[in-house]
């Protein structure tokens, strides 16, 4: 029997692309509330993973459960609606649109399509004032009408993550995230995560900075070759001798 | 049983199964070797058949030297077309090909004091050799047999030569053929005008064949058709065009076993031909074209 | 030049029927990367459909328009989910192959049921032109105008002042991202083949009206549908109005324009589209208007 505070679930999941092996036989769970770090050398499968959660891998067999419920043969957008937010690794911004557009799409992804067609709309007006209000929290109110690729990498990184609260995500799969962003914005961004997880909401996060992953993340999962070498509180998987040999091989 | 098979419409099928072969053949090149979408092939078949017709009936030459012009036309043709297209990524290069064809044929159409518009070319006289015109389609079966022939031995040292093999690496992986210093511009090039050369000796064959042409040898229903043998074939396969040829010259003869009105015979044999080509790309599309790497 | 106005009227009517069935043409191609080598022949096959409906059949305008419609969506849907969406994993060399297939099968399909002779939809009379400003125009004529603004601008509307032309922009960007947001995929893109196919068939009567119809001409129109995306760059709604409009215009004044002594054929009229496409890959492909074409992932 699930336990009710796991909110995804991953069993035995492989993956298979043109006969090379990318994801074996993956199994990990997530409760509520947690933030999870995913770590790993690279080609270990880390992305390979989110998109396979994502629901963009093709040639995938396993289980998938969010609050248990299986996902595996669910579309994107479906699982998207069902709570599932990705950030990718190359910002996932739409950069013709202006930045209040990207927010606002966050918006209606959720509602039926034929309510799309008429912008004149209350909730079009509901939907402008909560997205200005996310985009005031960044500090990017004021610019919501220029073009989203005005913005500098962690500017768009910011606004990727906070698109997520707009559309009411609650497992957030985070790819890279400090990736392409210089120092300074850095440090906004760890925040806006940290603001994240007050909200408790459920965050994996790729990485490879390692103090990132120290402060925030209550478990580290290590993935090596598509499969999970460790998962586990991460005092015990800095000191495990395997995560060495990982990265740089046997002494 | 014997006479059937020397049937003098057997023989008028072989003749157009080798043809179409020439033809197809030369598009694999470009299509299945190059990864060339060249919708533009079937212009180089009409240039070649206008050019061995028009030299033929206006001027007198003889066919084997009107051919042999008709193939340097082609080439001059292809050249045209491909200074400006080789460059292009595939829908602008499909798009690019395909205003070419059109444009031949509305040339073809409205240049009416050169190619005698759709009134055609009649009375294009049969290829003499040793002194004796082809008149009997037996002598000229052996002769597009022989003519098939030397095309299929030279596409076969392309093939398996190493101009095939850098053919081959830059349909896969251009810049990773680039990085070996093939230079792959040329390479396209000259595949390009190979495949427009014997395109055009395929028009002119034709032109030669069956007497009479008409600006529909440059249609899109032809080239269409051309694609549909080497799809058949499998693009990139060597003798797997002969089998696609003949496929798709046999295929409509199931026809001949039901009766109907002449006029639903032609859209009947497009929509086989639409059909089949359909079905083929849409069961055979895993395998088909693996997409270019691009990085 | 007194001729000058008749022939820019002329370009405008053109130019019209070019917007409609092109922007169709661009949505589908923003949306999924694949030129649709049979949008011509949509044209051809709604166009027939209303011929049936109404001129065989002798229903009214509107339950003929009603069914016109009617195998739009069908049409629309068959394009995306057979001729179009298998491919979408693919080279986008086995999607134009299999959009030849569909020209070619749609072609012979409406040879076969009705015959290859021209047909016009006009069943009465010709209307009666009158002059206006120093120019002769028809009811019909006046119609096709206005029809192609107030559509083309609620779709210039849709496109950039709705939640769902948010939707198709930002599937024209990236795929992968729009879906990650929830935005049904296949949902967007039936609604936008459906529309595209719409507007072709909407155009293809007008055209029958207009002049007349036959089988083979859907070749054609795809061609110049090309030219227009070309000259108005790939993606750009915006670009494809106005190419359409330039397209007309080039048609009509080179063809009817006289230089001196010379004046070119009313034959090349159509090559007009074809040398414009060569001119334009040549000099400059991204089209007039320089839009960042992104690859829908």
């Amino acid at each position: 029997m699930t336990s009710t505070l796991n909110v995804l679930k991953i069993e035995n999941l492989s993956c298979n692309v043109s006969g090379t092996q990318i994801l074996n036989d993956i199994n990990v769970t997530f409760e509520v509330g947690e933030t999870v770090g995913i770590i790993g050398p690279n080609g270990s499968g880390k992305t390979t993973l989110f998109n396979c959660i994502s629901g963009f891998m093709p040639g995938i067999s396993g289980h998938l459960y969010l609050k248990d419920k299986e996902i595996i043969k669910a579309s994107p957008s479906t699982r998207a609606r069902l709570g599932i937010g990705r950030v990718f690794q190359n910002f996932g911004i739409f950069r013709d649109m202006s930045i209040l557009e990207n927010m606002l799409i966050a918006f209606e992804g959720k509602r039926p399509i034929l309510t799309t067609f008429f912008p004149w709309a209350k909730m079009n007006r509901v939907h402008k004032e909560q997205a200005l209000e996310l985009l005031g929290r960044v500090n990017l109110a004021h610019r919501a009408s220029e073009k989203a690729s005005s913005l500098s990498g962690g500017q768009m990184r910011l606004l990727e993550i906070v698109r997520l609260l707009a559309s009411n995500a609650e497992v957030f799969l985070l790819d890279e995230p400090t990736a392409g962003v210089s120092p300074k914005m850095k440090d906004e961004v760890v925040g806006l995560i940290q603001s994240l997880i007050e909200l408790n909401k459920t965050i994996i996060v790729i990485e490879h900075d390692i103090n990132f992953i120290q402060r925030f993340c209550e478990r580290i999962v290590v993935l090596d070759g598509g499969k999970v070498v460790l998962d586990d509180v991460p005092e015990k998987v800095r000191a495990d001798p395997r995560l060495q040999e990982i990265y740089f091989g046997k002494a | 049983m014997l006479a059937f098979f020397t049937s003098d419409y057997v023989i008028h099928l072989l003749i157009l199964i080798g043809i179409y072969f020439i033809v197809a053949q030369s598009f694999n090149l470009s299509f299945g070797f190059a990864r060339i979408f060249n919708l533009s092939h079937i212009a180089s078949y009409a240039v070649g058949a206008y050019t061995t017709s028009l030299l033929a009936t206006e001027l007198n030459f003889g066919i084997l030297p009107a051919l042999g012009i008709g193939v340097l036309l082609s080439a001059l043709f292809s050249l045209i077309v491909g200074g400006i297209a080789v460059r292009l990524e595939a829908e602008y290069f499909a798009m690019g090909t395909i205003a070419f064809s059109a444009m031949v044929t509305a040339l073809l159409i409205n240049w009416k004091s050169i190619t005698r518009g759709v009134l055609g070319v009649p009375g294009i006289p049969r290829p003499v050799i040793f002194e004796t015109a082809l008149e009997s389609n037996t002598q000229f079966l052996i002769f597009v047999g022989v003519v098939a022939a030397l095309v299929q031995l030279i596409f076969g040292v392309l093939y398996y030569g190493s101009f095939g093999r850098s053919l081959r690496a830059q349909g896969e992986y251009e810049n990773g053929a680039k990085s070996l210093g093939h230079d792959t511009g040329a390479a396209r090039m000259v595949s390009f005008i190979l495949a427009s050369m014997v395109g055009g000796l395929g028009g002119g064959l034709y032109a030669t064949y069956v007497s009479y042409i008409d600006p529909s040898v440059s249609s899109f229903a032809e080239m269409v058709f051309v694609l549909t043998i080497v799809i058949v074939g499998r693009p990139g396969s060597y003798w797997g065009i002969l089998v696609g040829s003949a496929a798709m010259i046999l295929l409509p003869e199931i026809f001949r076993f039901v009766t109907m009105p002449s006029e639903y015979l032609g859209p009947l044999r497009q929509l086989l031909y639409g059909i089949v080509l359909f079905l083929l790309v849409y069961v055979r599309r895993a395998n088909l074209f693996p997409v270019e790497r691009k990085l | 030049m007194s001729i000058l106005p008749q022939l820019l009227l002329n370009a405008l009517i053109t130019g019209g029927i070019y917007a409609l069935v092109t922007s169709g043409l661009s949505l589908t191609f923003a949306l999924t990367r694949v030129l649709n080598l049979a949008h011509g022949h949509l044209m051809m096959a709604g166009a027939y459909s209303f011929y049936y409906a109404y001129v065989q059949r002798g229903w009214g305008l509107f339950p003929a328009t009603l069914f016109c419609m009617g195998s739009s969506v069908v049409l629309g849907l068959v394009t995306l989910k057979t001729f179009v969406a298998p491919f979408a994993r693919y080279s986008v060399v086995l999607a134009l192959v299999s959009t030849l297939a569909f020209a070619t099968i749609i072609e012979s399909t409406v040879s076969l049921i009705f015959d290859v002779n021209v047909k016009s939809l006009m069943v009465g009379a010709y209307p009666e032109s009158f002059e206006w400003c120093g120019v002769f125009i028809t009811s019909l004529q006046l119609l096709i105008i206005g029809l192609a603004i107030v559509i083309l601008g609620i779709l210039a509307f849709i496109v950039h002042g709705t939640g769902f032309g948010r939707f198709i922009r930002a599937f024209s960007e990236s795929s992968v991202t729009t879906e990650s947001l929830g935005i049904s995929k296949s949902k967007v893109m039936g609604i936008v083949f459906i529309v595209s196919a719409m507007l072709s068939s909407l155009a293809g009567v007008l055209v029958g009206f207009e002049t007349s119809l036959q089988p083979t001409m859907g070749n054609a129109y795809t061609l110049k549908c090309c030219a227009i995306i070309i000259l108005g760059g790939l993606g750009n709604l915006w670009g494809t109005l106005v190419g359409a409009f330039l397209l007309g215009l080039m048609e009509n004044l080179l063809v009817g324009l006289e230089f001196g002594s010379f004046s070119i054929p009313t034959g090349y009229k159509d090559a007009v589209a074809f040398v414009l496409i060569l001119f334009v890959l040549l000099v400059r492909p991204e089209g007039l208007f320089r839009k960042r074409g992104r690859a829908a992932c």
